[in-house]
This record gives C-alpha cells, structure tokens and sequence, in this order.
C-alpha cells in the first residue's frame, strides 16, 4: 500500500515538472516561477521515487 | 585498521559478477530492465553537446530530422539483428568469446586499447557535466579550440567529479540499473522543459504556429558556425547510426545482451534511442540556439531550467559515465585476472579522471564518437563472420580455442588492415564505417578460407 502511494506521488511530481514548462511556454507565469516550481517538483521526484523502488514488493507480515 | 580495511575488501570482493562464465539461465533480466537500462544511458550529459553542435555544424531543420529518424532506426535494427542474436547463443562478453576466436593475446590487444577508448567516453561524460559545477565557481568554460586544460578550477571540478562517478561504478550493474531507474525519466523531461521553456525567447507562439519557422531560421538555420564544417542529411544519419557504433556493430553490448531471455530485446533499445538521441539532441540544439549559440552545456542548462538544469546535467553525466566505467572494467579485467571487480574499476575511473582535465576530449566529441566506433568496428566484423559466417561455409570455427594459439593473426590483420584502409579512403570520417565493414567481413572470410582447417 505505501509503494503504491510513493509511485503515485513520484508520477505526480514528474507529471508537474512538465506541467511548469508548459505554463511558462503558454505565458502564464514568469521564468523565475517556472524554475523555482521544477525545481520543487524535482526534489519530490527523487524523494519519493527513490521510496518506491527501495520498498519491497512483497512484505511480510509480522507473526 | 588493516582488519577493518580487509573487511571492506573482502565485502567488495562479493561484488562479483558472472563476467567469465556464460550468464545462467536464472540470472536472465526482465525487458522492463532493458527498457531502463538503455533509457539512461542514452539521455545523457554529451547529449547537451552532440544537440548542440549539430546547431553549430549549420544542419537544416528538414536534414536534421530525417537524418535523426533515419540513423536511429539503423541503430536500432542493428542491435536487434546484429548484437543481440550472438549474445542470446553465446551468454558471454565480447573480451571471452573473442579469446576464443582471436586469442588470449589479441584479446589483451583488443581489451587495452578498447579500455582506454571507454575511459576517453566516460571523461568527455565528466567534462561536459563539470561545466555545470564551473558556472557555480565562476570557472571559465573552455573554448572549443582548447586542448589542455584551462585553469586549476577545471581541473578539481573534473577531479573531484571523477571521484564520485567512479565510487558509484563500483557498486555494481544491479545498483547501476536501480540508480538510472531514479534518474533517466527526469533528465529527459530536464531536456524536455529546458527546450519548451526557452522557446518563447527565440520567438515562438504559445500556439505553436510558427514553430517550424523559427525552427529553419533561428534554429537550424543551415549556417554553419565559423571554423565547424557543415552538415547536412547523410552526416546526421551516420552520425545517428554509428554514435553507439562499439556497441551494437562492435558488439560490446553482448556484455548487456547477454542478460537477455530473447534476441528481440534488441528492440529495447529504442527506448535509448528516439527519447535520447533524438528529442534530447533537437532540445539541446533549441537551448543553444537560445543562449546565443555558446557551446558551454552549464550555461545552457541552467539558462533552460535553472537549479534543476545544472543537477540534471551533472546526474546525466553520472548516470551515463557508470555503465562506461563498468565496461571499462570489464575490458581491463581480462588483463588482470587477479585483482577483484572493484579494484579493475577504480583503476579504469583513476584513468578516466586524468582524461576529463582535457577539454579536447568534449569540444572534439563528435569526431572522437566517430574514431571510436571506427577503431572498435573491424573486430565486430571478425566475430559476426566467425559466427555466422564461417560454419554457413563449412570453415572451422574458433581455432585459436581449439589449437592454443596465442593470436589470430589473421583477425590481427583483418583489424590493422581495414583501419588502414579506411583511413586512405577519401570519405568523410563518418562515413569510412560502412565500406570497411564489408572490406572487414569480407577479409577475415578470405583468410580463413585458404585454410578451411588445421587438421
């Protein structure tokens, strides 16, 4: 269950580190926004990504 | 101290993998490993320089893009039908199957030489991502006329650089494929956002109307910076082709390939492929074009995407220079038989962190792409005749196994030979490959043709 929620925000993070471009490149906010915005999206990327694939697959339940 | 040393050694020691023995069965990787694996290796941080100089070269838009469709499908289909089908029969690395056909001493040959040309790759890798770490120190990106190094800030960048890489290479491939699975979908949306975003600064519409042209006059505008030649079509199509050369023709790759449950993975490299040497390469050409077309990968990056631009181009150096440095370790591990996995990689990364001082090694890289796979081409020639060709015409195979010799002189002079050739043909650079292919396969055929057996 925790695997899956790390997956999900870590494809919510990437999806908002193309969603920050995109909004720049339509003018609807300025360089610096954009940059700061990746920048934050990126960080939660490697965070939680790195959450999901450290998480076994299968765990055991304790006895 | 000694024991605690000792402890470490004998822990790295475990780090062990089946180089020297065909791959069993149960230690077959998945294709989602495969789809990982060539995802990160190929959007890496010399795509930020090979994108941009093909800007530099004065290629057209319309030249560029069919070059790269074009190019990328033969590299693919190369893998797929040339590479990945010896490496499912045999299950080893190129350096022990070719010590049964050309022999341990060609073999060490091959393997020094093939050593050195990893560690250039991997150094160029380094050197392109240190420019990222110079912008930070005010350190002065070097001209693309530089050959020594330019200043003692480059010079502890790409040290201090090297040291990191080469820590992480001797983790393992396990590890490797784990670390790039982090990585690789975010250093291409890094090339992805760093293109879109600077965009507007070249004058394209939030609609996209006028794209394609401002693609064709600001872009890839067919001027050809002063002292670069120009490119056109055919040179983006080999360049796209033989940029993994040494590893689908030169059939390096068995080392990867060999962890394959089908020779159809040869597909996976497409996911490499069109992300990394396609959108990657037209990325990076939009980011120079913006920055005023100054070959310097840090400033592009962080120009295009900030903070985030600089970490990817350092983590795209990273990602990249590690698959290298353990080919490189491979290569070298034949000749030293004694000394354990780690110990073969931090040589090969001592080596390559020398290399990356000299900034020749990225403002030459498309020619040093191009003599890579050149040099490496002859002897995937050699083992693709010996193991297709010569029991179709009923030659015998893998004499130098059978017989003890010490060299296959006659795969020694294939090699010379063809490189000789190829460098008195009066083609451009990127195009000798192909002909001295056939004058390869077609030579090793004739030698051992004379003498159809020993016996």
């Amino acid at each position: 269950m925790e695997r899956k929620i790390m997956a999900i925000l870590a494809i919510v993070s990437l999806s908002l580190c193309l969603v920050f471009p995109i909004v720049h490149f339509l003018g609807k906010i300025n360089a610096a926004g954009y940059k700061s915005g990746f920048l934050l999206a990126s960080a939660a990327w490697f965070i939680f990504a790195t959450l999901w694939i450290i998480r076994p697959k299968n765990r055991i339940k304790d006895k | 101290m000694a024991g605690k040393i000792s402890t470490i050694a004998a822990r790295l020691d475990q780090l062990y993998e089946f180089d020297r023995e065909p791959v069993s069965l149960d230690k077959l990787q998945s294709g989602s490993k495969f789809a990982g694996l060539f995802a990160g290796e190929h959007v890496a941080a010399t795509e930020f320089v090979i994108g941009a100089f093909f800007v530099l070269h004065g290629v057209t838009a319309r030249d560029l893009v069919w070059g790269l469709l074009l190019g990328n499908l033969l590299a693919v289909l190369s893998w797929t039908f040339v590479c990945a089908p010896i490496a499912v029969r045999t299950r080893l690395t190129l350096y022990w199957y070719l010590r049964k056909i050309a022999g341990p001493g060609l073999t060490v040959i091959y393997n020094i030489a093939n050593a050195i040309l990893y560690c250039i790759l991997a150094g160029a890798m380094i050197a392109v991502s240190a420019t990222a770490i110079g912008l930070a120190f005010n350190i002065e990106t070097p001209s693309l006329s530089d050959v020594f190094p330019t200043s003692i800030g480059w010079i502890l960048i790409t040290i201090a650089l090297g040291a990191a890489f080469t820590a992480l290479a001797i983790l393992g491939f396990e590890k490797l494929s784990k670390f790039a699975q982090v990585c690789s979908p975010w250093i291409f949306i890094v090339f992805i956002a760093g293109a879109l975003a600077m965009l507007p600064r070249l004058g394209v519409q939030s609609n996209f109307s006028n794209f394609w042209d401002v693609a064709k006059s600001r872009i890839w505008n067919g001027i050809a910076a002063p002292g670069q030649d120009k490119f056109g079509f055919w040179h983006i199509l080999f360049f796209a082709w033989f940029c993994n050369l040494a590893m689908h023709i030169g059939l390096s790759d068995l080392a990867i390939f060999r962890y394959a449950k089908k020779w159809t993975y040869g597909l996976y490299t497409a996911f490499g492929m069109f992300p990394g040497h396609m959108l990657a390469w037209i990325s990076s050409g939009i980011m120079v074009a913006a920055v005023g077309r100054e070959m310097n990968p840090g400033l592009m990056a962080y120009e295009a995407a900030g903070l985030a631009g600089v970490a990817g181009l350092i983590l795209a150096g990273w990602t990249t220079a590690n698959p290298t440095l353990y080919r490189a370790g491979l290569a070298l591990q034949v000749i030293t038989p004694n000394w354990p996995r780690w110990k073969v990689t931090l040589a090969a990364g001592t080596i390559t962190t020398v290399i990356s001082c000299f900034p020749i090694v990225f403002v030459k890289l498309l020619n040093y792409v191009a003599i890579y796979g050149l040099v490496q081409m002859p002897i995937g020639a050699v083992v693709f005749a010996e193991h297709w060709i010569l029991p179709k015409l009923k030659i015998e195979q893998y004499r130098a196994e059978k017989y003890q010799w010490l060299i296959n002189w006659r795969a020694l002079v294939v090699w010379a030979g063809t490189l000789i050739i190829c460098f008195l043909l009066p083609l451009h650079l990127y195009f000798l490959w192909l002909p001295g292919y056939f004058i390869a396969l077609a030579g090793y055929v004739g030698l051992q043709a004379l003498k159809r057996n020993e016996t």
